[in-house]
């Protein structure tokens, strides 16, 4: 070993500094003709804290809670959290026409199907 | 002797990573009580933080998907009521594929640390949180003592 060593630094794995607890969010999941929803808990996460992350086939859900402390606290349940949750989608939504609304702490997520996904009536023709 | 210096320094290093590598382990095991819907905890639902702000009392509770009228507070004295129903109803028209969000109708009986005025209380919900401003009853007010 020689003097190259000291210099050059090791790192094993970089933890990140940021440690802020992470939480899976409650969902649920309900398909139709034309779109999958999905409804996920997030109480406290306010619009623009939420993102929505569509790559690949997997879909991401984040969102960030803070909570305001003021006055002397007497107890404390819930704080601070980072609400995440992975998902695979199939292939057949049309990422440019996902859409999503939160209302009450729960943010709905809209992922229509592409056309040629759809399911269609074939038609018999008599021979 | 340099060679032994970065020996060392890179035990050190193994024994970092092992201890982050160990608090994650802890904090996922954490976790896994978190993971709980609130009602399974048994009366723990919601779940609540109170505050003292001195002229009054702040509460607040996570109530996702709750609206107004589906929640009933009931104050006296220092004795608060959250009760209420939480329906998760399945959209027109559309098939289940994964529930976890239960319907359920719940109560939580509190104590608090001081008598409030329950006729000056407010309650407002937003975004899923429930928060409630209890003014606190006359004797329990904070008060400036003058020295004689």
């Amino acid at each position: 070993m020689d003097g190259k060593d000291l210099l050059k630094k090791e790192q094993g794995g970089i933890d990140s500094t940021r440690n802020i607890r992470k939480m899976t969010p409650l969902v649920d999941i309900y398909e139709n003709d034309d779109e999958i929803l999905l409804h996920a808990e997030m109480p406290g996460v306010k619009k623009e804290d939420i993102s929505v992350n569509i790559d690949n086939g997997s879909l991401t859900l984040s969102g960030l809670r803070t909570i305001a402390r003021d006055g002397a606290t007497d107890w404390e349940e819930f704080g601070d959290v980072e609400f995440q949750r992975a998902f695979s989608v199939p292939q057949t939504i049309d990422v440019n026409k996902v859409r999503a609304e939160l209302k009450d702490g729960i943010l709905a997520l809209h992922l229509p199907k592409s056309e040629a996904a759809k399911p269609r009536m074939v038609e018999i023709k008599a021979g | 002797m340099f060679t032994r210096m970065s020996d060392i320094d890179r035990m050190f290093e193994a024994m970092g990573l092992l201890r982050g590598r160990l608090g994650h382990v802890f904090e996922d095991f954490d976790r896994s009580f978190d993971q709980h819907p609130g009602w399974l905890a048994g009366g723990n639902y919601p779940r609540t933080n109170l505050a003292d702000r001195g002229e009054f009392l702040e509460l607040i509770a996570e109530v996702p998907g709750l609206s107004k009228d589906d929640i009933n507070v009931k104050i006296q004295g220092n004795y608060l009521e959250i009760s209420g129903t939480r329906n998760v109803p399945v959209p027109e028209g559309y098939q289940v594929h994964r529930s976890e969000r239960a319907s359920a109708s719940f109560t939580r009986s509190l104590t608090l640390p001081a008598d409030v005025d329950s006729e000056k209380v407010t309650a407002s919900l937003k975004d899923g949180i429930l928060e409630l401003r209890m003014p606190k009853s006359e004797a329990a007010k904070p008060r400036q003592i003058s020295i004689k």
